[in-house]
């Protein structure tokens, strides 16, 4: 599996200048480089700007699986299609998953990825068991515990190259997925968030859950969904390959307000005319929606996007979450894809993990102008206020003053960073001056 | 089924063993590179394969190979994937370097065609692939020793061929054009005229499944092939490409 490009995030919006190498067992390069899987992130997380790219995406070896334990090991450059691909036909799954397969283990680590689960199961971190990395003072072998696995995960690559890793996989059903859904938001944005949150707490028995939201429309009204794995049918192994790919660019003409409250109001009535609640489809329909179409991100246009990803604190969540949604819509900021979810209590071993226990949503945002930036940035600030974070790994624009008031604990991961590596989001947000 | 990849660290090779292995066949692996093999082993069982063994050796010598085919057990597929790509340059003032890469890229692999074609006659039928290359279509200046091999790999499978076609082994001689692998020392380097090593073999894999005997890969090279057969050799002198 190869990355779509070398030289721009997933999000797109700007084009870097890279130097490229191939990762290798033995040596690592010279100069400030930076450890590079698939480029799923949308952000400059995965861009080093002026530097070097070692790419991982070839060093995809499977290296052991034990069908009894549901422990797999693999090279750090292994996709998650291809670890789930293994597992499912030995009844595992992945035990987080993000809404791609087409990440590298490596990058699901370095970014402490989470999914519908984290109530649950937290975040991919902690499905960790071991792994190596390798720095410019040698390769180490890394367990929970120790002070540079925990700077390693969600350590957007910084602390080095990750070689391999072990992780535990989850027993599952079949490849199924009953799924369940539910339309919610009839009253104020805030009575919105609060009955997703009901919705989601009496769903104990499932453990996917997530709410699409049209935060284009004054209610905030959304549709609720949970699955759980069940026996699927039998024919349901993975797609191949996506069947359709964005052949072109859209033109940025039509990325506006207006076309994503059409957009997002036409989503609303689908799901609102569907007869059943309850369905069982496939798994890889349930996870990952948008893996159907190739280079989907190319619907949004040559400029590319930004996703907005925030938590905030559980304690009035659902008042700051409608105060922040509402500050984007009525500054008309237009948003065509709105998730939003509750994290639970599990902690990441991750030192800069982005996950707290609190309510998340997250809303991709075209070619953004100065006037949405600016909105982006006061929502920055009233995240901030509530004791709240924004995502590192989706984010291409928050301030460095803001970046050090979300991760405060940043100096530490600054001082178990390997001194060669750096991205062109570290640059933006560790360092400067405005603080 | 029971498939022997000869050459088997190659980026085509191993990408063609992943669809073997994912449809659960067992696999026998031929390489130089012993801690290579080791993992691909270990990749391929993951992923589904019943039984991998891996043997190490120079598989570009005679005796090598002549010694491997009596000792198998069984084969049904073979692939032929080892191949070095020649420096032209030093091919023209290092004989000693021409003949050897002229030994691994045409004299090693027909060896091993022949002798896995023989097997399989003798065992009741079977198919080789063998990997040759667009180079071998005309020997041009960029790389007149590697085509002018690729060249003679191309006439032995095509004779091979019609030698085999009554003995129910079918050989089939692939082509491809300009592969993205490791090989190569630029990874952007990336245009509409290459292809990735899982696009190639793909292409190997079904060309065996549907018994072809030729096949370009991807297939768009028959094309410029054709026009770049048919440029008249007066002009053809004068190009450097």
């Amino acid at each position: 599996m190869n990355p779509l490009s070398l030289d721009q995030p997933w999000g797109r919006g700007f084009q870097a200048v890279h130097r490229h190498a191939f990762a290798d067992d033995h040596t690592l390069p010279d100069g400030l480089w930076l450890p590079r899987g698939l480029g799923r992130s949308y952000g400059d997380v995965c861009v080093n700007d002026g530097g070097l790219l070692l790419h991982t995406f070839r060093r995809d070896r499977l290296i052991a699986f034990d069908a009894t334990s549901g422990v797999i090991e693999c090279e750090a450059g292994a996709s998650l299609a291809d670890i789930a691909e293994v597992a499912l036909r030995q009844g595992w799954f992945l035990p987080v998953t993000p809404g791609t397969r087409f990440v590298t283990l490596g990058g699901a680590i370095a970014n402490d990825v989470h999914g519908k689960n984290h109530l649950s199961a937290g975040t991919f971190g902690r499905f960790v068991l071991s792994m190596t990395l390798r720095r410019g003072d040698g390769a180490l072998q890394l367990k929970p515990g120790d002070t540079l696995f925990a700077a390693t995960i969600g350590g957007l690559g910084l602390t080095g190259l990750i070689e391999r890793a072990r992780i535990q996989l989850l027993r599952v059903a079949g490849n199924g997925i009953t799924q369940q859904t539910r339309l919610f938001g009839r009253g104020d944005p805030s009575a919105s968030v609060d009955e997703f949150i009901a919705l989601e707490s009496a769903s104990n028995d499932w453990p996917y859950t997530v709410g699409w939201i049209d935060t284009m429309h004054h209610r905030l009204r959304g549709v609720f969904f949970r699955g759980k794995h069940t026996v699927g049918e039998a024919p349901w192994s993975q797609p191949v390959a996506a069947k359709v790919s964005l052949p072109v660019d859209m033109p940025s003409s039509l990325l506006r307000p207006w076309s994503a409250r059409a957009f997002n109001g036409a989503y609303y009535r689908s799901q609102s005319m569907k007869t059943a609640s309850e369905t069982t489809l496939p798994l890889w329909q349930f996870f990952y929606p948008l893996d159907a179409v190739g280079a989907w991100n190319r619907g949004y246009g040559k400029r590319g996007f930004v996703q907005y990803q925030f938590v905030v604190p559980r304690v009035d969540a659902a008042d700051t979450v409608a105060q922040i949604l509402t500050h984007l819509r009525t500054s008309n900021v237009a948003s065509y894809l709105a998730v939003i979810k509750t994290f639970g209590e599990r902690r990441s071993p991750g030192l800069l993990s982005f996950p707290m226990p609190g309510v998340t949503v997250a809303l991709d945002i075209p070619a953004p102008g100065e006037r949405e930036l600016r909105a982006l940035d006061r929502a920055d600030a009233m995240v901030a206020d509530a004791g709240g974070r924004v995502y590192p790994a989706k984010d291409s624009r928050m301030s460095n003053a803001m970046f050090k008031r979300f991760f405060p604990q940043w100096q530490s991961l600054e001082a178990l960073r390997d001194p060669n590596v750096s991205s062109s989001f570290w640059r933006r947000v560790a360092k400067g001056n405005d603080e | 089924m029971n498939i022997i990849i000869v050459g088997a660290t190659s980026a085509v090779a191993q990408a063609a063993i992943r669809i073997w292995a994912a449809a659960q066949h067992s696999l026998v692996l031929y390489g130089r590179n012993a801690s290579e093999l080791k993992k691909i082993a270990a990749d391929a069982r993951v992923r589904g394969a019943v039984e991998v063994t891996v043997h190490a050796g120079d598989i570009a010598s005679t005796s090598y190979a002549q010694a491997a085919v009596a000792a198998l057990g069984s084969a049904n597929i073979a692939l032929i994937a080892h191949g070095s790509l020649t420096k032209s340059d030093r091919a023209d003032t290092d004989p000693v370097y021409l003949a050897d890469e002229i030994n691994v890229n045409f004299t090693s692999a027909a060896i091993w065609a022949q002798l896995l074609c023989n097997y399989m006659a003798a065992s009741g039928g079977g198919s080789v692939a063998v990997i040759s290359s667009v180079a071998g279509d005309r020997g041009r200046y960029s790389n007149h020793a590697y085509g002018a091999a690729k060249a003679g790999l191309s006439a032995y499978c095509s004779g091979l061929r019609a030698r085999m076609s009554h003995l129910g082994v079918n050989v089939l001689t692939v082509k491809p054009g300009f592969i993205d692998t490791p090989m190569m020392s630029h990874v952007a380097k990336k245009g509409a005229l290459w292809a990735t090593p899982e696009q190639i073999a793909q292409g190997i894999v079904n060309g065996i499944e549907r018994k072809r005997n030729v096949v370009y890969l991807p297939k768009f090279w028959w094309l410029i092939l054709l026009a770049v057969k048919h440029v008249p050799e007066t002009l053809f002198k004068r190009l450097k490409f």
